[in-house]
């Protein structure tokens, strides 16, 4: 058992960055040094095939969205069957065709993946909850992949219409951030709490409007990129108290914005010529 | 390999992150440090940090958390960073102060033709 557990901050600095399916592998190595991952890569694969050419609302790849969420089921350290699963975890949803994921990753996965989409986290009882990332149960297992595809999403909440923005924050703030809490994620709780407040609490139309602007032109940066400059911009815009500061700022933005592209694009390397 | 161009925006960012080089600052202070508009340093910076002369990281979550805002980045001058930057801007600096080629340098005489 497992209380109080944080996310590991030091492998993958939370949204910084779209992990990418070596980020992915190496948290579920730090956590299980010995365990066969070949079942991971796999999966990935598979959700990489069935995702293709299916985009998220922020115009990324749909598979972005699985790496993310696997990425936190791993930094939980839920084992490697966990991380499938998280990788998996919308299959149903393509043209995969059924029987395939239990044929080529096992009943047990393709049971938790039917799992995570049945489940009813409002009716789940609160004295099961402490996760055992040792060994999960099939519900805290459950647990796990939704919290953090809710997390990933509440992430990348500022593309969905206003209206869902606000619904999805208080479902969350009301069901999610609870069971995170009582689960011992605080991380998950701490982030989950703050990304729905800020959906919620009032803000003035001008902010949402520079604030959807600024979310729309991150997507010339590299996809991998986007979710950290586009959360930079936003902290940056909160601290601007007008209207006018607000417009100037999103249109310096927008300006600068092919330049900081092409920079991030760019092979890295720290020589230089001045 | 990374180039990096001493803009005259990329110099007066550097000057700015020399202030006090153990300090974090966010990109908003730092367009007031160097006394540029709002918006317009994401390019230098992220131009800086590709080339390993500034490190950027997210605010300490009990910090952000207490004063009720969201998570700012923080950026800092790398040691490496900081010599290098130094030793580019007295380079500028020079390049500044050479000399003029002689036809650049005639000054009008006070007669309003050129001496």
């Amino acid at each position: 058992m497992n209380a109080r557990r944080r996310l590991v901050p030091q492998r993958l600095r939370r949204h910084e960055k779209t992990p990418s399916p070596a980020d992915v592998l190496a948290v579920v190595r730090a956590h299980h040094p010995h365990a066969d991952l070949t079942a991971v890569r796999l999966a990935h694969d598979e959700a990489a095939q069935w995702h293709e050419g299916e985009m998220r609302r922020s115009g990324d790849p749909y598979v972005t969205h699985c790496l993310a969420v696997a990425a936190i089921v791993a930094e939980m350290g839920m084992p490697p069957a966990v991380v499938c699963a998280a990788l998996l975890h919308d299959i149903e949803d393509t043209a995969c065709p059924p029987g395939r994921i239990a044929e080529r990753f096992g009943e047990d996965i393709a049971h938790l993946i039917s799992a995570v989409r049945l489940a009813e986290l409002d009716t789940v009882s609160p004295d099961s909850l402490t996760l055992d990332t040792a060994a999960p149960t099939l519900e805290q297992a459950v647990l796990a992949i939704r919290l953090a595809d809710r997390l990933h999403n509440m992430r990348t909440i500022a593309f969905l219409a206003p209206a869902r923005q606000r619904r999805k924050a208080s479902e969350t703030l009301e069901v999610l951030v609870p069971l995170a809490r009582t689960t011992g994620l605080t991380d998950v709780s701490s982030e989950l709490q703050s990304l729905s407040a800020a959906v919620l609490q009032p803000v003035s139309s001008s902010f949402a409007v520079t604030a959807r602007v600024l979310a729309m032109l991150s997507l010339v940066l590299p996809t991998r990129q986007r979710a950290r400059w586009r959360e930079e911009w936003q902290a940056e815009l909160a601290c601007l108290l007008t209207w006018k500061a607000r417009a100037g700022f999103t249109f310096r933005v927008l300006l600068g914005a092919p330049a900081l592209s092409l920079t991030l694009r760019r092979p890295v390397g720290r020589e230089h010529s001045w | 390999m990374g180039k990096l161009r001493m803009t005259l925006q990329t110099q007066l960012v550097l000057r700015a992150l020399l202030e006090d080089p153990a300090k974090q600052r966010y990109g908003l202070e730092l367009c007031e440090l160097a006394g540029l508009p709002s918006g317009t340093i994401y390019p230098i910076l992220a131009r800086l940090e590709h080339v390993g002369w500034v490190d950027s990281v997210w605010e300490d979550p009990a910090v952000h958390e207490e004063a009720g805002r969201p998570r700012r980045r923080f950026y800092q001058i790398t040691e490496d960073g900081a010599e290098q930057a130094r030793s580019a801007l007295a380079h500028a600096y020079r390049a500044r102060k050479q000399p003029l080629p002689g036809w650049a340098a005639a000054r009008p005489a006070a007669d309003g033709g050129v001496s």
